[in-house]
């Protein structure tokens, strides 16, 4: 092993380091003239310091992204958890003692936030439903590139730009100048027991072209042979569908179900502008907003939100998991 | 061929032959998606009359264009209503800044996690990312008290602060996936150019991101201009009012005065309208990016 070369080599190799060249590019052409660079890849305590030094780097460019996401969404995540083992009532005051699982015990038991469960999650499944359905209506109808179909998409994507709150109030009048005018009924959202229904509407009205153009990319990766063949194989209208276009677009599914059901849960803009006194407003994202804000209950509030993460973070990956294990099938 | 053609059609359909019931049943695509067409516009033409309509006038038909229409509406609200102009100056103070804000930061990380798959940077995305899951409302109550003690509640700052921090987990997503797209030829090659890794990135990965700067702006712009739920909770004071916020206490405010109320809307939604039909093909490609393939 010891050949004058190695010798060499190692002599070589000790003089840049010596000279404390440490934060000199490694790359650079004259580096690879003075043999540096081979003896990186010869000499692994050399190369785990540039690969440290490359890390520093790396840190570097991912700082501030870590500093603003710690401020904005890790710190305040973290510290909220204690809050929701706590009495604490106003947020301007400073009484705060640890009551154990009391307001989960509480909150489980109590019919008005049992309640807002039920109705964000009807809430949410109807609209998640409406939503996937027109949207992959819509899709089927306009997939293929023309003049019509371009104006149509456009115009059809159009509500996802408005605000839902905006857009919820001009619905509250259409509702009653349109809807009621035409049907001699009353709007969906002026009557107990339709109000979510009435929501449901202004949601699939956003958000079906949302799902539609995640839809379309999906319908226009299909290969056109595919279809071919199936027709050869003498496959009708339905079971082409069936059997070639809803196999191939599973990852289009499961893009839209998730993000619709976590939009859903979420849902707050909504209630808080148009059934902002009916019990059927009292979604589950409004309940934790007056609790905190104008109910005097931060801890309660707090810990049903905490509730509502769970629920979120637990039906997303369920449903995911369901979805891919049918991606990967297939 | 004809033989062939009438005989699978015939017992289908014996009136119609082939050519005709396409036809047909293209028409009545057609028809359809206008229909649901007339339905997605709808809302849009209510406001419009609304907007024109004049005080007084109050037709028997509530579709049908005022028969007298009026800028005075419009004209109100500028001038007489100052939470417009204020709301106006707050959403453009508040947006801008925290879409270039993003781009600045998310070009950068994601750089560095998508050219690095070690255990290390997964997990920094996988924490990056948490955002996806956790619901504004888990957190809702500490940012308020934290922001209210650093003197952040109701500024503009505060607002930009929060807003880019609540909108990176998303903007990482979908930058990352799209520098994974890209080769790292011209990278590498710029390295052993001898530039160091800030020259690199300025030079040659930076430009090579804008499509995904492009679509991401307009996105954000988007999310953040139409933004309700953080809004609410950061901005307490009136002065410190977005346009959002605005019309809807304005709405509530002034039942009485629905048209002017209904002008505002209209002049709210025209700059995101504008912005929208400009910068389309970026948004289609913005939320269709990865998706298909999962």
């Amino acid at each position: 092993m010891t050949t004058p070369t190695s010798a060499k080599e190692s002599k070589m190799c000790n003089q840049p380091s010596s000279a404390s060249a440490g934060f000199m590019e490694d790359f650079s052409p004259a580096a690879i003239k003075r043999g540096v660079y081979m003896d990186k890849i010869n000499m692994p305590k050399r190369l785990s310091s540039s690969a440290a030094r490359n890390h520093i780097g790396n840190m570097l460019f991912l700082l501030p992204t870590i500093i603003l996401f710690s401020a904005v969404v890790l710190i305040p995540f973290i510290q909220g958890i204690p809050y929701s083992f706590t009495n604490w009532k106003s947020i301007v005051s400073e009484k705060r003692e640890f009551i154990g699982l009391k307001n989960y015990v509480y909150l489980l038991k109590n019919k008005y936030f049992q309640e807002s469960l039920v109705v964000t999650m009807k809430f949410t499944i109807l609209y998640m439903l409406s939503s996937n359905f027109m949207g992959l209506l819509l899709a089927l109808l306009i997939q293929r590139s023309s003049w019509f179909n371009n104006i149509a998409r456009t115009v059809l994507f159009l509500p996802f730009t408005v605000s839902v709150t905006a857009g919820s109030i001009v619905w509250s009048y259409v509702f009653t100048d349109v809807y009621g005018t035409l049907t001699g009924l009353v709007s969906p959202l002026g009557m107990p027991g339709q109000i979510v229904y009435g929501m449901v509407i202004i949601g699939a009205w956003r958000d079906m072209g949302y799902t539609m153009l995640i839809y379309i990319a999906a319908l226009q990766a299909v290969p056109r042979d595919y279809y071919e063949a199936a027709t050869m194989d003498g496959a009708g209208k339905w079971r082409q569908f069936f059997n070639v276009t809803v196999p191939n677009i599973v990852p289009a599914f499961t893009t839209n179900i998730t993000l619709l059901l976590a939009w859903g849960l979420r849902t707050f803009d909504m209630p808080m502008v148009v059934a902002r006194n009916a019990k059927e407003g009292q979604f589950t994202a409004v309940y934790v907003y007056d609790s905190i804000f104008s109910n005097n209950k931060a801890g309660l509030g707090q810990a049903a939100a905490i509730i509502l993460t769970i629920i979120l973070v637990v039906l997303t990956q369920v449903v995911t998991r369901t979805l891919r294990r049918m991606e990967v099938e297939q | 061929m004809m033989v062939s053609s009438t005989a699978s059609s015939a017992p289908q359909s014996p009136l119609l032959d082939r050519h005709t019931r396409k036809k047909l049943s293209a028409a009545g695509q057609k028809i359809l998606i206008l229909l649901v067409m007339i339905i997605v516009v709808l809302p849009f033409y209510v406001a419009i009359l609304y907007s024109f309509r004049a005080p007084g006038d109050i037709s028997a038909n509530r579709l049908a264009w005022p028969t007298n229409p009026t800028w005075q509406n419009y004209l109100r609200v500028i001038f007489e209503n100052e939470s417009f102009l204020t709301g106006y100056k707050n959403s453009l103070i508040n947006t801008l800044p925290t879409v270039l804000l993003l781009m600045a930061i998310t070009s950068l990380a994601s750089w560095v996690l998508a050219r690095h798959e070690t255990p290390f940077y997964n997990f920094m995305y996988a924490l990056l990312t948490l955002g996806l899951l956790i619901p504004f409302q888990c957190f809702e109550l500490p940012l308020y008290i934290n922001w209210y003690n650093a003197g952040l509640v109701s500024t503009n700052l505060g607002f930009i602060i929060a807003r880019a921090g609540l909108q990176i987990s998303i903007s990482l997503t979908a930058v990352t996936g799209f520098i994974k797209t890209v080769p790292r030829d011209l990278e590498q090659a710029a390295m052993i150019d001898g530039c160091n890794r800030f020259q690199c990135f300025w030079r040659v990965v930076f430009p090579l991101m804008t499509p995904i700067n492009v679509t991401q702006l307009v996105l954000n712009t988007l999310f953040i201009w139409n933004d309700y739920g953080t809004s609410i909770i950061l901005l307490r004071k009136k002065q410190s009012f977005t346009l959002t916020l605005a019309q809807i206490i304005y709405f509530n405010e002034n039942t009485s005065m629905l048209n002017e109320a209904f002008a505002f809307f209209i002049m709210a939604m025209i700059p995101i309208l504008i912005l929208y039909l400009c910068m389309q093909k970026y948004i289609v490609s913005g939320i269709t990016a990865g998706a298909v393939k999962g």
